[in-house]
């Protein structure tokens, strides 16, 4: 009997252990394949020309015509500089609501508010966000609906709950004993929460900032609608049509011409990337950042 | 209540109550506290010494849902009707676990208040460093090293290197909240050495659980329960021959 | 359930043991000391140096009394740092040992004074002294009760007790020395009573002193607080104010 009921056990035991080992295979199983498909595809168009020259013309290669390959130019400067402005106009409001809520809402209505806005935003769809910008400056301000600056408002929506929530968890890191001691040498409020908090919870901040960018970077959905068709020519000024990789990603896949294709497949490999730099990078600054501030 | 001599009063509490919320903490306070003398105050936990000591840097009224009434007077001025951070820049205070900032150099950490209050130059603040870590008795132990860490420090130093940081805002009074508790008994010899010292420049007033501690260190004691003043008096009349029976009880063991 | 209600304060269990244990060894010591002066007093009364011998070997216990009561008061101080009545009370326990050894060595030194054979003074003289030693050791035994018993009152009425000892002093002096001057007794049994009778008024001064350090550890207060300073002057200054003897006495010289 006694003999039985280990038996079934060992063999249960073995049979989770199995399973578990194929779900993790299977969870793999797609990353890998996207990986390699990826690589394999975009991977024949990295080289120099890739960054130094522009979109080229729509060509499929035949007998008697060499298609030049092209570059991304535009659509990496356009998503640098989507980026750059993006942070520009979300950083400062998620860093500021975040210190609202910790080091002035404390228990208060007000507080607990902020947490709850910047959780429903986050799962706004960002096609819904797109749509939502268009909306308005249709209204308010036709003139750059499709434009850089217009992508980058969506953008920033999009970044603002992702630095609020990082930055909020930063600041309640740091232990009330720092604020404490602060205001008992007679240092100001305002001192102590910009140069003495904020500076303490900046390794947290900043990798919040590099995982926000990370994630509007990958986001296509509102630049289909609000970038226009700045793909073609250099970009020209922030109130103008734009690009950016995604956007082109899309343009490339569903052209009809092959170097176009390939084109799109390195912008995917680029994009992917520059996202994990990203997440990596962000990782590093948090930790060494850390580590400097303690003096190791 | 009779003090230990005629000092002058250098800090007084009239009437005092703070509340937490709909709580009272503290009831109807009223006590002085001499000038360059070291003033203890003891009590069972909850009692509100805490709270009190806290009110008299205005600190108390940082946390949420606080309330306080009565007036605290330094000089005969209100605390209460002046800018609460200027008040805190004369009435310093030493927390029960030592904290220094974490992320600052010893030098930072000690001329912190000085930075961040003005901009004072190099040299002002190497003396003010000099000055401060003398007076805490920790300018030997660190004189070769006051760009490392402030962590990098012992338990008992960093509650010197506290110490030294509230004394470079030059308060003219210092409040200590149990400095000594998380500390080790030679760490805790030490500090209660330095007090003896400090006594000499700055009126000291101490929260301390440890009664024999109290009675080493300070001047005069108040002994404080479920938020009120029992009794106060000079120390050694307070341990040897208290008035009141609630005090006899607390300081013999009987309760607490 | 807990029986102990002290038992999650900071203070030890055996600590009010402790201060009561102290407290009995010290009037364990006065007991022995009275017993002294109680037969020694006898002895020299009876001329008996058998009685007399048999005080003198009690010497080595009160030392021993003292010595330990002093040990034990100390290691108290040491490991429980007590404060207001318990310190004052292990302070007071160590002065009072030293006032009661006092008196058990000055029951010893009647006991070594015994001259031999029935007495062969005056009838009044040993009255005097035997009233003498019957007010004196209802002393020694009031201040132990106060002492064991935590009774402060009858600490302070020794001190009004002590008032008739004086007096008793005094007359005992003035009879002995007549006495003396007339010549025809024993003089060296009279000088002897002399002693015997100083011996008496310094017991009841230890008792009175033992009273004040019961009354300081159960209420603080000193003595300046509820007595009457009284000034003194040399005994030939004074005038007689007794009933015995006549009054054209001079006073003793």
């Amino acid at each position: 009997m006694k003999f039985d009921r280990a038996a079934r056990r060992k063999v249960f035991s073995n049979g989770m252990t199995v399973l578990t080992g194929l779900s993790i295979v299977a969870i793999m199983v797609p990353l890998v394949a996207v990986i390699y498909q990826v690589v394999s595809l975009g991977g024949p168009v990295f080289n120099v020309a890739l960054f130094t020259q522009g979109i080229p013309y729509p060509c499929t290669p035949h007998p008697g015509v060499t298609c030049h390959q092209g570059g991304l130019v535009v659509p990496i400067e356009g998503t640098l500089l989507l980026m750059g402005l993006s942070a520009l106009f979300s950083v400062p409001i998620g860093v500021g609501a975040a210190i609202f809520a910790v080091e002035f809402g404390g228990e208060r209505r007000s507080a607990r508010i902020i947490g709850l806005v910047a959780d429903v935003l986050s799962g706004v769809p960002s096609i819904v966000v797109g749509a939502f910008v268009y909306a308005l400056l249709v209204i308010y301000y036709p003139s750059i609906v499709f434009s850089t600056l217009s992508g980058s408002f969506a953008l920033a929506v999009i970044m603002v709950p992702i630095v609020t929530r990082t930055c909020e968890e930063a600041l309640r890191t740091v232990p009330n004993s720092v604020r404490e001691a602060a205001l008992a040498l007679g240092i100001s409020r305002w001192k102590v929460t910009l140069r003495i908090v904020l500076v303490s919870a900046l390794p947290g901040i900043v990798t919040g900032i590099l995982l926000s960018v990370a994630r509007a970077t990958g986001e296509a959905a509102p630049l289909l609608i609000l970038l226009g068709n700045g793909c073609e020519h250099p970009l020209q000024g922030i109130t103008q049509e734009g690009c950016a990789l995604p956007l082109w990603i899309y343009e490339g896949a569903t052209s009809p011409d092959q170097n176009l294709i390939a084109l799109a497949w390195g912008a995917a490999l680029l994009l992917l990337v520059l996202i994990l730099v990203l997440s990596v990078v962000s990782r590093m600054t948090l930790d060494r950042m850390a580590r400097r501030m303690r003096g190791e | 209540m009779a003090l230990s001599d005629d000092s002058p009063t250098k800090m007084e509490v009239q009437n005092l109550n703070a509340f937490y919320g709909a709580t009272r903490a503290i009831q109807d306070i009223n006590l002085k506290f001499s000038d360059r003398k070291a003033t203890a105050i003891i009590g069972p936990s909850g009692c509100g010494k805490t709270t009190l000591i806290r009110c008299l840097n205005r600190l108390h009224e940082t946390g949420p849902k606080t309330r306080v009434e009565g007036s605290v007077l330094l000089d005969g001025e209100d605390l209460y009707l002046l800018d609460a951070t200027a008040v805190r820049r004369r009435v310093g205070m030493v927390f029960q676990k030592p904290n220094p900032f974490a992320t600052m150099s010893i030098y930072n950490n000690v001329s912190a208040p000085l930075r961040f209050n003005g901009r004072p130059s190099r040299e002002e603040l190497d003396a003010a460093v000099l000055r401060s870590l003398k007076q805490a008795a920790l300018w030997d132990e660190v004189k070769d090293r006051v760009d490392a860490a402030a962590t990098s420090l012992s338990g008992g130093q960093q509650q010197r290197l506290c110490i030294a940081r509230a004394l470079a805002a030059n308060p003219e009074v210092l409040l200590m909240d149990e400095p000594c508790s998380a500390l080790d008994p030679i760490a805790t010899a030490k500090i209660e050495e330095l007090i003896a010292q400090l006594k000499h420049d700055y009126t000291l007033i101490i929260v301390t659980h440890n009664m024999q501690q109290a009675a080493r260190v300070a001047d005069d004691t108040a002994f404080l329960y479920l938020g009120k003043l029992v009794e106060f008096g000079p120390t050694e009349d307070l341990f040897e021959r208290p008035k009141e029976r609630l005090t006899e009880s607390y300081i013999t063991g009987r309760f607490g | 359930m807990n029986s102990d209600p002290l038992a999650d304060t900071g203070r030890p269990r055996g600590y009010d043991l402790e201060i009561r244990q102290l407290k009995a060894r010290a009037v364990a010591m006065g007991e022995w000391a009275l017993g002294m002066v109680h037969d020694g007093w006898r002895a020299f009364n009876a001329g008996d140096f058998t009685a007399a011998q048999a005080v003198l070997d009690r010497g080595t216990e009160l030392d021993r009394l003292d010595e330990d009561i002093e040990h034990a008061a100390i290691a108290f101080l040491v490991l429980r740092q007590p404060t207001a009545g318990d310190l004052r009370t292990a302070a007071g326990l160590l002065k009072i040992t030293t006032h009661l050894d006092r008196v058990g060595r000055l029951g010893f030194d009647m006991a070594r004074i015994t001259t031999a054979g029935p007495p062969k003074e005056p009838e009044e003289v040993r009255e005097v002294l035997d009233r003498m030693d019957t007010v004196v050791e209802s002393m020694v035994l009031q201040s132990l009760e106060a002492l064991g018993h935590d009774r402060a009152d009858l600490a302070r009425e020794l001190f009004r007790r002590d008032d008739e000892v004086d007096q008793l002093h005094r007359d005992a002096n003035r009879i002995i020395l007549r006495e003396l001057r007339s010549k025809a007794n024993d003089t060296s049994r009279l000088a002897a009573d002399l002693l015997v009778a100083r011996h008496f008024e310094r017991i009841a001064d230890n008792a009175c002193k033992v009273g004040e350090k019961t009354v300081y550890a159960l209420t603080g207060q000193r003595r300046s607080e509820y007595l009457p300073r009284h000034r003194y002057t040399p005994y030939a200054l004074e005038t007689p104010t007794t009933t015995r003897g006549t009054p054209e006495d001079p006073p003793s010289s």
